[in-house]
């Protein structure tokens, strides 16, 4: 069994995962911060529980070759992604709002990346080499 | 390795930025270039224009500047019959350059640039806590 099969360890890396492309996705905003047009976008935050269905109340598909609500932006989340204001150009990147997200996002990890570092010493004081 | 990809993409917002900044000191420093004779225009205001990628590699919409287009807005004109470039009526035609919008925009430009300069800065500190799990 990989050390990465525990549960813990398995959670800490989907969340070590989660906000790296989190930050990649900042990154794309940041750069297009006066790019006329551009709205940012904003990752789902990461559920530990299974995926269910798609909401209870969804667009009937008349045809199986039709795309699913659900498909069309998976991972997306539409509420965090804020618009503090768009501006005449269409751009709607809040810089400051941007940059509490980044700062946010590295305290996170450092959060996740520290958690993963101390059950990785749990698991060498379990078989006998910890201080 | 995603953190990699990511400061490529923040580093595509430093460069746009940069290269707007360079316009727009070329037209602060010919705010007052004059044709050298009548009829002639002078300098004409440069507008940087911006537009989205999406780069494959990176796989994300990094920025990159557009066309670099003419201000078409009217020049300004002063009543000086002596200089060289002025017409029958004595006007000369001044660049359409207003130097209190170029330090906006260089202001604009500079905030910009240091968002993104701060987003590669915290990548960084993030690959650095990633090495650090192995030194234990």
């Amino acid at each position: 069994m990989a050390v990465t099969d525990l549960p813990l360890v398995a959670m800490l890396k989907t969340r070590l995962h989660w906000h790296q492309t989190r930050q990649k996705l900042l990154a794309e905003t940041g750069a297009n911060a006066d790019t006329p047009g551009f709205k940012p976008k904003e990752l789902k935050a990461p559920g530990l529980a299974p995926a269910r269905g798609a909401a209870a109340v969804s667009v009937e598909r008349t045809n199986a070759a039709h795309l699913s609500l659900a498909a069309a932006r998976p991972g997306e989340d539409a509420v965090l992604a804020s618009r503090f204001e768009v501006t005449p150009s269409g751009n709607a990147v809040s810089l400051e709002d941007e940059m509490m997200k980044v700062s946010q996002n590295q305290s996170d990890y450092q959060l996740a990346a520290s958690l993963y570092q101390k059950s990785l010493q749990m698991l060498r004081t379990a078989v006998g080499r910890g201080k | 390795m995603d953190f990699l990809k990511t400061i490529s993409v923040a580093a595509s917002g430093l460069k746009v930025q940069s290269r707007r900044r360079r316009l727009i000191a070329g037209n602060i420093a010919n705010a007052d270039s004059t044709a050298e004779k009548p009829g002639v225009d002078p300098y004409r205001r440069k507008i940087p224009t911006f537009g989205r990628r999406f780069d494959r590699e990176l796989e994300a919409q990094v920025v990159e500047l557009g066309r670099v287009k003419p201000d078409p807005t009217a020049f300004r004109t002063k009543y000086e019959p002596g200089h060289p470039a002025a017409d029958a009526q004595g006007e000369v035609k001044l660049p359409n350059v207003n130097p209190v919008i170029e330090t906006m925009d260089m202001r604009e430009a500079q905030r910009s640039y240091e968002a993104n300069l701060n987003l590669i800065t915290a990548t960084r500190r993030m690959i650095t806590r990633t090495l650090e799990i192995l030194r234990v």
